[in-house]
């Protein structure tokens, strides 16, 4: 499960908060816990409290689900995810899971579709289920298994890596009528790269278009995996579910007996509680872990107490220690996410591990953008919403900067495009805050003269042509699957986004693999809504970074009544620049109102004007008559028309609105 | 040279529209049709404005906060024979049968605006000033007969005091175009030949030398050469006044519905302003002062009436979705013809009364700026300096600056000739400069007239950052 930033896409719709932003009722504490982590923790301490001392009890139940905090010994523990397309059918496969186990009772169970997140849903993101321990007595031994899910969104690799990590296994669940999608596939490729043993599950067998010796013929072919024993099941109707949970317990490897090693565990998820602090999810990988211990934090050095520990059932249930090969929870009075960043390892304080766990590394943004305060009073709030945000977000940084067209407001990084809008939608969303937000771009390495290299991911603080030497510029190889009949529509989107088109095969006979490589830069602006519209929603892709080339890179500004427009300054192709030029503006000229005096509209490269349009004069606005001296209605049109002007963001002498800009910072999203 | 002469000297009175109100339709919309007001005349295209009263009122203008005790008067009588299609006024169409007799809905109007004027309590009882002006708007007043404008009149007197020698001194004909098919076009209820008989009958009218004609610019289907006509045809009318007005198109009228302004059949921005122009050149050409936006007259012929609003002064009004200012508080009754009456019985029941001015200054800054602003007289920096505040005054200066040089903005002297850019620039240095030689501000004409709400806006948003 996690990584913070998906964690809190989903707090951002689920967790009840004040205000009118607010979309939808909070989900009752006990309706499908699974998706409701925001509202679980807040609302299970008082289970927990009941629950905290499990007392033994013999291992045959009927009700087994319910002694499931008792210990078994490490041979019984199986930890696993599931790797799941959106709406493949994980989240119901998860629920059918913990209700066979008795995990939750049948009548806690709500209708799973209700609670999917609407931008998780809109960006074809799977759903992130909560961790969860399960109890499952098979040939009379019980068995404790705990489901770590994984985000399924690229710009989460990292955390979706850590998740598996924590695992020894993994079920691939694919929908028995569509196939395997590029997000399941870079996410099982992830999984193989942990050495997890992957079960395949065929889902939804009872839809009358499922197509199970196909699909599983699909998969063979493409993961290379043998499906002669795939499960057939329908998480819908509970066919199938048994038969995952007993080849869950056969196939997947039980963790490594290594407790009596110095304690290492590693992070996979990890929040921010306003009441509690940050809370931690975490595999314990050696050693054991005591309530009270005091603990230390690899890579960020901090030193804390572990206040509480306890497991994930799918609510937090405190325990008095985990050894290896377990998952759970601790909460130790940590400030912000960033002291306990997913990847790192935890050890005790006084007996150090002797390394960290692999893996770990420093959230690196890949895409960056300014966020303006559209009312120059909120740059305050938004100060205070992103260091909010942040407590519960690592990977999200800023710092201020300012612009004469957009006042004072924040550049911010953001791990990719999906990680920038779910920043950006919740600090409007959550924190009524209306914003201007530039152009992504991304970050470009500058080659300068005197042999410096610099990062720029300020198109307005680029070098001058005079210092620069040459711009390199990130580029990632994509993978799109699509139908056949969209590989031409799609071809043409990879050639126009100034791709390199590196192979294509047919993974089926109707399905067929593209790649391309291509600049990033490309990628941030409408890409993906372009993939979807031009193949009906079909195709998928993944992409994922291979370094940096050196590209015929120019940085276009924009004047009005010559002043420079920083905020409109855009690094494109040099092939591009007049188009772009072009369309920006006569997109300004629509809509800049006319001034009392002529205004050029330019597009330079440097000092050179690449495209020009010129704003004429009003040529009268005047108001005839005040009638029987009556000015009121007269006055309240001159009033608005000044309030309309202080709307309006002064560019030298002329009066630009503030919708001029967003308008043109899409357009520039699109045309880029 | 000062700015405003006052009005030629009284005795007025003595024509045939003495006591007569005649129809005037004061803004834009009206229509007249009407008879005669006395005699055998037919029909004329009556025109409108009158003007009852007298006493010469102060050249300049100081704009004066407080407020003084109002000297004038608008009265409105809302009739019309039909709805002009530009029209959105409170008014009320008789359609063009007249009953025999007089019209029972004019007599129970008039009847509503007597109990108006008699439940309204002077704002001084030790007599300020007596009313200097009052003006019959409409409609086309020149509807209502004689006997009920008389009556009106002399409601005024008893309850506002005396006014002196009253009667209707003042006269504005709506002709609006001089071509047959714009005339249609607009819906009016006259024809060119109306328009003829009416101007004969004013010219004609002993005493009756202050009348004004109306003109619309911006017409549908209206080409530079029927403005120039119809400019033409002015001149040779030889008003004392004229009102140039360009069309607005109102939502709810039958052109809002058929139009789309600047879009044809309506002229592009570009040429109406170009009319807007032709009207200031060749009206000047012909001896007309372009005295305000869209009002120009022969020397000493401004309309005092106007004048009082655009020197934000107080006045009193009555009737129908009239609007009256006193005590520094703008009032507009309602417009329908119900509500008027419940709200003039609740005036004479006493459960409504005007608040207290207790004005807001910003707002009381912004009247004067947007009224002085649309005189050519322009905005008394001093006077303004005065209400306002000198950091005021200079900040509105520097906004104008720019507008100085490119011309559409003039500096004035305390003798109202205009200053070069540089010597204006010269006294916004300092505060304690500021005024050395500015005295007026005021917009050119016509480039600065023809831009006056953006420049007037402006203004606003430093009176009200």
């Amino acid at each position: 499960m996690a990584t913070a930033t998906a964690t809190t896409s989903r707090l951002a719709v689920l967790a009840p908060r004040p205000g009118p932003g607010r979309r939808r009722p909070a989900p009752s504490p006990s309706s499908s816990p699974l998706r409701a982590r925001g509202v679980s923790a807040a609302c299970s301490r008082g289970r927990v409290l009941c629950l905290a001392a499990p007392a033994p009890a013999p291992a045959s139940s009927t009700d087994a689900g319910q002694d499931r905090l008792q210990k078994v010994p490490i041979s019984n523990i199986r930890n696993f995810s599931i790797i799941a397309h959106i709406d493949h059918g994980k989240s119901t496969l998860a629920d059918k899971l913990l209700e066979l186990t008795g995990t939750v009772q049948k009548r806690e169970m709500k209708e799973q579709f209700l609670d999917n997140m609407d931008l998780e849903r809109e960006r074809g993101i799977t759903i992130k289920l909560q961790a969860a321990r399960m109890r499952y007595v098979k040939d009379n031994e019980p068995y404790c298994l705990n489901l770590i899910d994984t985000p399924g969104h690229v710009d989460f690799s990292y955390e979706v890596s850590r998740s598996l990590a924590a695992c020894e296994g993994a079920l691939l669940v694919v929908d028995a009528s569509q196939g395997v999608e590029a997000q399941t596939l870079a996410n099982v490729y992830l999984a193989l790269e942990n050495d997890l043993e992957i079960i395949p599950v065929l889902n939804k067998i009872d839809l009358p278009g499922a197509e199970p010796d196909r699909v599983a013929k699909e998969i063979e072919e493409i993961i290379g995996l043998d499906c002669s024993d795939a499960i057939r099941c329908s998480a819908k109707e509970g066919i199938g579910i048994t038969e995952i949970l007993d080849a869950i317990v056969t196939k997947v490897p039980p963790p490594k007996d290594t407790a009596k090693d110095p304690l290492r565990a590693l992070i996979f998820d990890s929040y921010y509680d306003p009441y509690r602090g940050v809370i931690v999810y975490f595999r314990v990988v050696d050693g054991t872990i005591k309530k009270g211990d005091k603990i230390r934090f690899m890579a960020s050095e901090k030193e804390y107490v572990a206040d509480e520990i306890g497991v994930l059932s799918p609510t937090q249930m405190q325990v008095n220690e985990l050894y290896a090969g377990e998952v759970g929870y601790l909460s130790a009075s940590i400030r912000s996410v960033a002291d306990a960043r997913v990847g790192d390892t935890i050890t005790h304080f006084s007996k150090r591990a002797d390394c960290p766990l692999p893996g770990y590394s420093e959230a690196t943004p890949m895409v960056f953008c300014g966020l303006f305060p559209i009312d120059a009073d909120q740059f305050e709030e938004l100060r205070e919403a992103l260091e909010k945000l942040q407590l519960n977000d690592a990977a999200l940084k800023f710092e201020p900067e300012s612009s004469s067209a957009m006042g004072f407001g924040f550049r911010c990084g953001f791990l990719g495009l999906l990680h920038m809008e779910i920043v950006q939608e919740r600090l409007e969303r959550e924190y009524s805050l209306s914003l201007i937000i530039t152009a992504p771009s991304v970050v470009y390495h500058v080659n300068c003269a005197n042999g410096e290299t610099v990062e720029c991911s300020n198109p307005s603080l680029l070098p001058e042509p005079g210092v620069r030497k040459s711009i390199e510029e990130p580029y990632v190889k994509i993978e799109m699957l699509t139908p056949k009949d969209y590989i031409g529509p799609i071809m043409e989107l990879g050639q126009d986004r100034r791709g390199d088109f590196k192979e294509m095969n047919f993974i089926t006979e109707n399905r067929a693999k593209i790649v391309y490589e291509l600049p990033l830069a490309e990628m941030v602006g409408d890409f993906f809504d372009q993939l979807k519209s031009r193949s009906k929603g079909y195709a998928s892709m993944e992409y994922k970074l291979v370094g940096y080339r050196e590209s015929p890179l120019v940085k276009l500004d924009i004047q009005i009544n010559g002043d420079a427009v920083e905020a409109l300054s855009t690094i494109v192709h040099r092939d591009r620049a007049y188009s772009v030029g072009r369309a920006l503006t006569k997109k300004l000229k629509e809509l800049i109102p006319r001034q009392m005096f002529k205004v050029p509209i330019q597009a330079c490269i440097g000092t050179k004007v690449i495209a020009s349009e010129a704003l004429s004069a009003i040529r009268k606005d005047v108001l005839s008559k005040c009638y029987g001296g009556d000015i009121t209605r007269k006055k309240k049109l001159l009033k608005k028309q000044a309030e309309g002007k202080k709307r309006m963001k002064a560019i030298g002498r002329v009066d630009v609105p503030q919708e001029a800009f967003m308008a043109v910072l899409k357009l520039e999203k699109e045309v880029l | 040279p000062l700015p405003i002469k006052s009005e030629p000297t009284r005795p007025a009175p003595r024509s045939r529209f003495r006591n007569a109100a005649i129809g005037l339709p004061a803004r834009l919309p009206s229509p007249t049709k009407e008879t005669a007001p006395n005699p055998p005349t037919p029909t004329t295209c009556s025109p409108i404005c009158c003007l009852a009263a007298a006493a010469p009122h102060p050249p300049v203008p100081p704009p004066a906060p407080p407020p003084l005790p109002p000297a004038s008067a608008y009265v409105h009588l809302p009739f019309c024979r039909k709805r002009c299609h530009y029209c959105d006024f409170p008014i009320v169409a008789l359609g063009s049968s007249s009953p025999r007799g007089e019209d029972p809905r004019i007599t129970d109007y008039v009847r509503l605006l007597l109990r108006e004027v008699a439940a309204t309590r002077p704002v001084s009882d030790d007599g300020g000033a007596p009313l200097e002006t009052v003006f019959f708007g409409g409609g086309t007043p020149s509807l209502v007969p004689p006997r009920l404008v008389a009556a009106v009149l002399d409601a005024l007197r008893a309850r506002l005091r005396e006014l002196v020698g009253a009667g209707v001194n003042r006269v504005s004909l709506g002709v609006q175009a001089f071509q047959e098919d714009l005339l249609r076009a607009c819906g009016r209820a006259h024809g060119l030949e109306e328009v003829h008989e009416a101007v004969g009958i004013v010219t004609a009218c002993e005493g009756l030398q202050n009348w004004s004609m109306d003109l619309i610019s911006s017409l549908p289907n209206q080409t530079e050469e029927m403005w120039e006509e119809s400019l033409r045809c002015t001149v040779d009318a030889r008003p004392t006044h004229v009102s140039v007005y360009d069309l607005q198109i109102e939502q709810g009228t039958k052109f809002g519905q058929l139009y789309t302004p600047g879009v044809h059949p309506l002229p592009s921005d570009t040429e109406s302003a170009n009319f807007y122009k032709i009207a200031s050149k060749r009206l000047s050409e012909a001896g007309y002062h372009h005295y305000e936006i869209s009002s120009y007259c022969k020397p000493g012929y401004e309309c005092k009436h106007n004048v009082t609003y655009w020197q934000n002064r107080s006045f009193y009004a009555f009737g129908l979705g009239s609007a009256s200012y006193i005590n520094g508080v703008r009032f507009s009754r309602p417009r329908r013809m119900k509500e008027y009456a419940e709200w003039v019985q609740n005036l004479e029941d006493g459960t409504w009364s005007h608040e207290s001015g207790n004005s807001d200054t910003k707002e009381m800054a912004m009247d004067v700026v947007m009224l002085s602003l649309r005189t050519a007289w322009g905005l008394d920096l001093r006077s303004f300096s005065k209400s306002f505040g000198k950091s005021l005054s200079l900040s509105l200066c520097n906004t104008f600056k720019p507008f100085v040089e490119s011309g559409l903005v003039v500096a004035m002297d305390v003798q109202q000739q205009a200053l070069s850019p540089s010597d204006f620039e010269l006294d916004l240095q300092s505060e304690f400069d500021f005024g050395s030689r500015a005295a007026f501000i005021r917009l050119s004409d016509p480039d600065g007239f023809l831009l006056s709400n953006e420049l007037i806006s402006l203004a606003f948003g430093i009176i009200s950052p």
